[in-house]
């Protein structure tokens, strides 16, 4: 392989540091944007849809519905066992399950009030509450009292109660009517986050003797996974699954034609218009529920690329210039090239070679520099309570940048900077070199 | 009483004086008003209560003013116009005051309701159990009252509210899905007027009384121009609604309408 052109290629860019180095620099500084925009989309989804599992306790869950007497529509599981036993038939692994029954509630403490979504799961056996949250005081022992709840910090401050006391909650049941239940104080819980300070947890059988469901009912079965992406395969299985068993289900394929809604609001939107008798069964993904976040996740991408486009369009018009200079300034050497049998072709590409030699260099620093910026971010510490927790990754900004799209980058700016510089490297391989010996700087 | 008062005496008395004894019993007893009353039909009773809300056939409109206090939280004031077409069992509540939600709105449609906020320009299902805004009032509060459909007498005595004696109704829901699944009516036995309304929770603890102090005449019915609830749960929560502009004029049929919602809350 001839290295002769590409090493004077390299020569010749080492020996115009200052200008090699402003235009490098400019690469390096548009590709460390482009790259952070990406860094930062493709770990959006991916924390977005771990902190949204977490707080509704699965990847992949099954709810029932059916329909009352009078025609009203509430959300039960009466009996299991078919489910469990699709589930072990699907042939897929979990990690954990989860069964909840939710209602919103009106706690008050002494003349203090204040709405929270109570979630009714099997406090003394769950692990995910024991993984998951820190206590500030109470004890976990505390979780055998059959009437317990786990307030988080800023709603007890709020309420002003401690551990061991008795909490009033004012609810509807599933049929709509009120009523009123007594809750004691077990544990208080470091506020995990914005949305996880306005989770409280209770005894499943003790919600579900008041909002009118039986001891073994409950709303919604949460099946954790060992990961996330798992989980629309998991769900299309367990689907099939439970079809297969003669389980009545709600289409998991619904999808808006707009766009506007969610494969799940879809989902909840048609089964609006459906008639059914018995319990009918919806399966759905987190991702199902986010699917939104992933058009804020194109639309990053596509912000990206629009960047690279504008700021590299700017870029190459500076290299061009700069090459074209370079090209006058090396007429001299150019034409003495030619004389000496160099081809044109030759003169063509060692300032290709250069041009691609400034690009890489400018890409790769581009891509340090965002690693560098990526790690710093990294550390900070964002306050728990801050709404855009939901796109931290335990309490910090993550990235995560796909290879392929880094070295997309990396190939659309070698492109984009033998384009600009093709113009001015085969006017230098075009000139006669006798008219370039003739010429006088 | 009177083998009482009879046998007090060692001597037996004669026949005029027995004869006005039992004469002035009777009277004693008829000016009684308590016991004087001949016990009621509780459904009857029910169905009058029921009726006396009932406007089928007419629309009926009224301006309710809600005042709500709550502890440690500065009053507040809540207008709404209401609109009524009992014969569909329509309604259209139009939130006037406070101005931050003024041009909100809850429209009965067939069963559904609807509640519009003018700033999403969006509907979204509401229910007649929800309470109205920040206050300890119903939607159910301000529509046709339905004792009768919705509950079953099971005990019906005779008690006190102030001076006035009253048939003291308890009553036991019909069906799982009515906002309260007890309620205890006090109904003046003179005339029927509800004085008070205790409402339970589904496990028995009383949730909500609400007082009547004060009623005007409407085309010959009697309706509450001044009610006072007191949140049981919380309790220094209370409101108190007052009704003004109460009017039987016809309203237009489009009242009852989305699309009016929409124009009004403009």
């Amino acid at each position: 392989m001839n290295t002769v052109l590409p090493r004077i290629a390299a020569r010749n860019l080492l020996r115009q540091k200052k200008r090699s180095t402003l235009l490098a620099g400019a690469i390096a500084f548009g590709i460390m944007i482009v790259t952070l925009i990406n860094g930062f989309a493709g770990s959006f989804i991916q924390n977005v849809s771990e902190n949204f599992a977490y707080l509704m306790g699965g990847h992949v869950f099954i709810s029932g519905s059916e329909y009352t007497e009078s025609g009203r529509r509430i959300s039960v599981i009466r009996d299991d066992s078919i489910i469990m036993q699709a589930l072990s038939e699907s042939g897929q692994k979990w990690s954990s399950l989860q069964k909840t029954s939710e209602t919103t509630a009106t706690l008050i403490f002494e003349g203090k009030s204040i709405s929270q979504n109570l979630t009714g799961i099997d406090l003394a056996h769950s692990a995910m509450l024991k993984e998951r949250l820190a206590l500030v005081s109470g004890s976990w022992d505390n979780l055998a009292w059959p009437n317990a709840i786990i307030l988080s910090q800023s709603v007890a401050k709020k309420l002003n109660v401690l551990p061991g006391d008795t909490v009033v909650a004012q609810f509807q049941t599933v049929t709509g009517q009120n009523n009123v239940g007594e809750f004691r104080l077990a544990a208080v819980t470091v506020d995990s986050s914005f949305i996880g300070s306005i989770m409280t947890y209770v005894q499943l059988d003790y919600l579900n003797s008041l909002i009118g469901l039986g001891k073994n009912e409950y709303m919604s079965l949460g099946i954790m996974l060992d990961n996330l992406e798992r989980s629309d395969a998991f769900a299309t299985s367990l689907y099939t699954s439970m079809k297969g068993m003669g389980l009545q289900l709600f289409e998991r394929s619904t999808q808006d034609e707009n766009g506007a809604m969610t494969p799940f609001q879809a989902m909840i939107g048609s089964q609006n218009s459906e008639e059914w008798t018995g319990t009918q069964y919806r399966v759905f993904t987190v991702d199902d529920v986010l699917a939104q976040a992933k058009q804020i996740v194109v639309a990053l991408d596509t912000a990206s690329v629009a960047i690279l486009i504008v700021l590299f369009a700017i870029v190459m018009i500076g290299i061009s210039n700069s090459f074209r200079m370079a090209m006058y300034e090396r007429i001299r050497e150019i034409g003495t090239m030619r004389a000496v049998g160099v081809q044109r072709n030759e003169i063509r590409s060692m300032f290709l070679y250069e041009a691609l030699f400034l690009a890489l260099a400018g890409a790769v620093v581009g891509i340090i520099l965002a690693l560098v910026v990526m790690a710093i971010l990294g550390l900070i510490t964002f306050d728990p309570q801050s709404p855009v927790f939901l796109i931290l990754k335990r309490g910090h900004l993550s990235f995560y940048l796909p290879p392929l799209r880094a070295l997309g980058n990396i190939a659309i700016i070698a492109v984009l900077t033998l384009v600009a510089v093709y113009a001015p490297a085969n006017a230098a391989a075009k000139m006669p070199p006798a008219e370039a010996l003739r010429t006088v700087k | 009483m009177l083998s009482i008062l009879l046998t007090k005496r060692n001597k037996p008395l004669n026949k005029l004086t027995v004869i006005l004894l039992a004469t002035m019993f009777g009277l004693a007893i008829g000016s009684m008003p308590v016991s004087a009353q001949a016990k009621p039909d509780p459904k009857a009773l029910l169905k009058q209560l029921d009726d006396l809300s009932d406007f089928t056939g007419k629309d009926f409109s009224a301006v309710f003013t809600i005042v709500t206090q709550k502890p440690g939280e500065k009053e507040s004031v809540t207008q709404t116009r209401v609109f009524r077409r009992d014969q569909k069992e329509q309604f259209l509540i139009l939130i006037l005051l406070p101005e931050v939600n003024k041009g909100q709105g809850y429209l009965r449609e067939d069963d559904n309701v609807w509640f519009y906020d003018p700033t999403s320009r969006k509907f979204s299902h509401s229910s007649m159990k929800e309470n109205l805004q920040n206050t300890k009032a119903k939607t159910s509060d301000f529509t046709l009252s339905s004792f009768t459909e919705d509950y079953t007498v099971t005990s019906m005595n005779e008690g006190m509210v102030g001076k006035f004696p009253v048939w003291v109704l308890d009553l036991k829901a019909n069906t799982n899905e009515v906002a309260y699944d007890r309620v205890v009516l006090y109904i003046r036995q003179d005339r029927t007027m509800l004085l008070k309304r205790e409402d339970y929770s589904v496990n028995g603890r009383l949730m909500r009384t609400t007082a009547y102090p004060k009623y005007v005449e409407l085309e010959g019915k009697l309706l509450p121009s001044q009610i006072l609830i007191l949140d049981e749960i919380n309790k220094g929560e209370k409101s108190q609604i007052t009704m003004t502009e109460h009017s039987v004029a016809p309203l237009p049929d489009r009242v009852f309408t989305k699309a009016f919602l929409e124009q009004v809350s403009r």
